[in-house]
């Protein structure tokens, strides 16, 4: 199964402030054990909302609405994917990680879709087209 | 510049519903136009959210309340600008499945070092850059 990972910001992370010396070993040291056991898959981190954009689409309609948004609690700093075989599994990793930020934060496990959860919505045509996207995108990764 | 596309969640997806054919159609139709056009990165959710303060983690199991602030799914695009970024976003099919749908861009940081520490994910950064 994969999950999605996902650091929520804080008030430092909107302000842009870089972790420490301390924490970026800390984090390198917990990628590398992660790595190692073969359940990262990826990982980014974000700049700040003010950096970013929102679009609200209401029947035909496009809002654009430019950052910085004010509910720092429910934006997203950070994420990972990982490869494990529960969602407890994940949770056990995830207490393992280093506090990301200076101060209280939450870091959300999500479950993500795979082709065979679409059940036959998701025809062999589709899975077929998929599969060429994927493998596209792999092509130009390397 | 690399962009989190993030779409948010809304109380249909929260329920789980599963989109028909000709919106799974488009929804590929779309991927695949952003593959060609090298802007698809990263293609693509149940959940548990856990707590820190300080040392100490709490473990909090879904589903949550907040739908609209929770992740429906997301890509990684490679754009040259975020106006780019939001005109391949004003195109997505999304809203098409009913209902109050909200899309977020957020740029990629290039030189994470929280990240950076990770030889795969740093070669697959040049992969993208060198794009």
């Amino acid at each position: 199964m994969r999950f999605m990972i996902i650091v929520k910001a804080t008030k430092d992370s909107e302000a842009g402030v870089m972790p420490n010396e301390r924490l970026l070993a800390e984090m390198g040291k917990f990628n590398e054990e992660l790595a190692k056991a073969g359940v990262l898959l990826a990982g980014e981190g974000l700049q700040p909302s003010s950096k970013g954009a929102r679009v609200k689409f209401s029947g035909s309609k496009r809002t654009v609405i430019d950052g910085p948004f004010a509910e720092t609690k429910e934006l997203i700093a950070g994420f990972w994917l990982w490869k494990v075989k529960s969602k407890e599994e994940a949770i056990e990793w995830v207490k393992r990680c280093p506090n990301p930020h200076n101060e209280d934060c939450d870091i959300e496990i999500r479950q993500v879709f795979e082709a065979d959860d679409f059940g036959a919505e998701f025809t062999p045509e589709l899975r077929e087209q998929e599969e060429r996207i994927r493998a596209q995108v792999d092509a130009k990764r390397r | 510049m690399r962009f989190m596309i993030i779409v948010k969640s809304n109380q249909q997806c929260e329920d789980g519903m599963t989109p028909d054919d000709s919106f799974m159609a488009e929804m590929a139709k779309y991927n695949d136009d952003l593959a060609k056009a090298g802007v698809l990165l990263e293609p693509d959710l149940k959940g548990a959210r856990v707590r820190f303060s300080g040392g100490k983690s709490t473990v909090i199991d879904g589903p949550f309340a907040e739908t609209k602030e929770l992740v429906g799914g997301f890509w990684i695009w490679n754009v040259k600008s975020k106006r780019e970024a939001i005109e391949w976003v004003k195109r997505c099919p999304i809203p098409k499945l009913g209902g109050e749908v909200e899309i977020e861009i957020r740029e990629v940081l290039e030189d994470d070092p929280m990240v950076a520490a990770i030889p795969q994910l740093r070669e697959r950064r040049r992969a993208a850059v060198r794009e």
